[in-house]
């Protein structure tokens, strides 16, 4: 997808802030986004289920339902859709919260409007790059896992779970590099879309989650390995 | 978390500190009676045409009153800490929420801000734009005010205006303006009875206290606002009744309503947004009036209603009228 595709993604901007939310919309509109706004959590869920979006802005402190529950209702039926938090909260928990519930990333207010832009871009850029690559291939088969990229549901033996969609991506990444040495800083800037000096142990947790997952014996990994001072590697 | 592990902390505490001191006073009642054996034995061996005087009871019973002082001072000092970590709870959530009334319209202001400094904004857009601005900053102005007049008040410093007013007339005047500012239709409001009496007012603060009242009954409610104003009046003091159509304040909350900080959080309830302080305001406002406050509500979903009581103005009282005006 070109970048004039990108400009015809549909946004689902969920704030009840009235002034914010104008500002927001105004301004993606500019952008060339088809925007629409929701004002409050029952509505967030209303537009989500009736229409598709290619990305949600979400605020976490609305009426009704708040943000974690509308992202959770929306990874329950959408797995890969690109959530982008926007919370006044600052906490820690708050953030760890967010991410874990499954947003892909996190904004806090007050924010820069060209930060703002360019993380949505960039969000639908991978979005984007994701679904280019799982069409092609979607359910990719190594030892005795099996990942569906499609709807990020996973076997491994005889077990089964569900993926988030960052550790797919992850994944995702790491078998499109298969053999190769794939840094922490790449996994940052390509995955996050991160700055890569500030959140370097962010990468370290999600491959000890995934090695749960898939490795055999997650402290002697077999496929997700450890490059020393270098990075990780995925081999089969 | 870190919370409930501290109250559990010290709860352990107290508990040891308890057993330390019943270990304590048995131990000095052992040593107490277990001398008196040996002093009325020994001594009357040794030296028995010495008139033995036996230990007094003096020590003795001054001692345990000392050592139940000492229990019940940790008993106090236990319970007030509990409520400060109670309060800290409280003013933690109140930090978080205050975070929250600052950084929105401040976001705002600045999102706008930035949108007219990196597009062509259209002049009629620009316009409008000013407008939200303008808003923001006096939503900002009134958090802030409020903010420095809580601490005023925890302060007990009150120089306010009082002067004599006609209670019905003034009242409603007030409630109206307060209508104004929050965009209600004045037909949202409904006026019944008389009060007919004056009553020793400073108008600003009534009308914070109904700025607020009006302000929770449009957060709190789903349905088109309905306020009912009923004035009533006995011998010694005027009553309004502030009622409202809203989704009403579940029973086991109405008596922590009027608490600072606290918030009622609830899923039905359409609005998060404030900072804990409106009713503790109107509270304590009132009680600067000499009046009462007192909240109702039949459950939830079934309205909320507000009794103020309010003194009524006798010319006798104009003596004290100078007294209450330094108030």
């Amino acid at each position: 997808m070109n970048d004039e595709q990108l400009d015809k993604s549909k946004i689902l901007l969920v704030e009840d802030e009235e002034n914010l939310a104008l500002g927001l919309e105004y301004n993606l509109s500019e952008e060339g986004y088809k925007v629409t706004l929701a004002r409050d959590g029952k509505e967030a869920i209303k537009f989500f289920d009736e229409s598709d979006f290619d990305l949600i802005v979400l605020d976490i402190m609305l009426p009704y339902f708040n943000g974690f529950e509308i992202a959770k209702h929306i990874r329950e039926k959408h797995p890969q859709m690109p959530i982008l938090m926007l919370t006044a909260r600052t906490q820690v928990e708050d953030r760890v919260k967010g991410l874990e519930l499954g947003a892909d990333d996190y904004l806090t207010k007050p924010f820069h409007l060209k930060e703002l832009l360019l993380r949505i871009k960039g969000m639908l850029k991978r979005k984007s790059w994701y679904q280019k690559v799982v069409i092609e291939n979607p359910i990719y088969r190594f030892g005795i896992n099996e990942i569906n990229f499609e709807n990020l549901k996973c076997i491994s033996g005889k077990k089964g779970f569900q993926l988030t969609s960052y550790e797919a991506m992850i994944m995702k990444y790491l078998i499109e590099n298969k053999d190769k040495v794939v840094t922490r800083k790449e996994l940052l800037e390509n995955v996050w879309n991160m700055n890569p000096e500030i959140e370097t142990r962010t990468v370290d947790n999600f491959i000890v989650r995934l090695r749960k997952y898939f490795e055999v014996d997650p402290s002697n990994p077999q496929y997700i390995v450890s490059v020393r001072s270098a990075g990780y590697m995925f081999q089969v | 978390m870190r919370r409930k592990h501290s109250f559990v902390y010290n709860l352990v505490i107290f508990i040891l500190a308890q057993l330390v001191w019943l270990a304590v006073l048995l131990l000095w009642i052992y040593w107490y009676v277990s001398n008196n054996i040996i002093f009325e034995q020994v001594g009357e061996k040794i030296a028995p045409q010495i008139v033995y005087d036996a230990p007094s009871v003096f020590p003795f019973v001054g001692g345990i009153v000392l050592l139940t002082g000492l229990s019940v001072s940790l008993v106090l000092i236990f319970r007030h800490l509990n409520i400060q970590i109670k309060l800290n709870t409280l003013y933690d959530n109140f930090i978080a929420n205050v975070t929250h009334e600052l950084k929105s319209p401040l976001s705002s202001i600045q999102l706008y801000l930035e949108t007219l400094n990196s597009r062509d904004v259209p002049e009629e857009k620009k316009k409008e734009f000013y407008v939200l601005m303008m808003r923001d900053a006096e939503r900002l102005k009134n958090l802030v005010n409020s903010i420095l007049e809580i601490a005023s008040m925890d302060k007990k410093k009150f120089y306010k205006d009082f002067e004599v007013y006609k209670a019905d007339e003034t009242i409603k005047k007030i409630i109206l303006e307060s209508a104004e500012q929050f965009q209600l239709k004045e037909s949202a409001i409904r006026f019944s009875g008389d009060a007919g009496c004056d009553i020793l007012l400073d108008r600003n603060s009534i009308k914070t206290v109904f700025d607020n009242l009006v302000d929770n009954s449009i957060k709190y409610s789903i349905a088109p606002l309905e306020i009912m104003i009923k004035f009533k009046r006995n011998t010694k003091k005027t009553e309004i009744e502030f009622s409202d159509n809203g989704i009403g304040i579940p029973n086991e909350e109405i008596k922590k309503i009027f608490q600072k900080f606290h918030r009622i959080y609830d899923k039905d309830i359409p609005n998060v947004k404030g900072t804990g302080l409106g009713l503790y305001v109107v509270r304590e406002i009132i009680k600067n009036h000499k009046g009462k406050i007192f909240a109702f509500s039949e459950g939830k979903g079934k309205g909320s209603k507000f009794k103020i009581e309010l003194p009524i103005y006798t010319e006798k009282k104009k003596i004290c009228k100078g007294k209450q005006k330094g108030f």
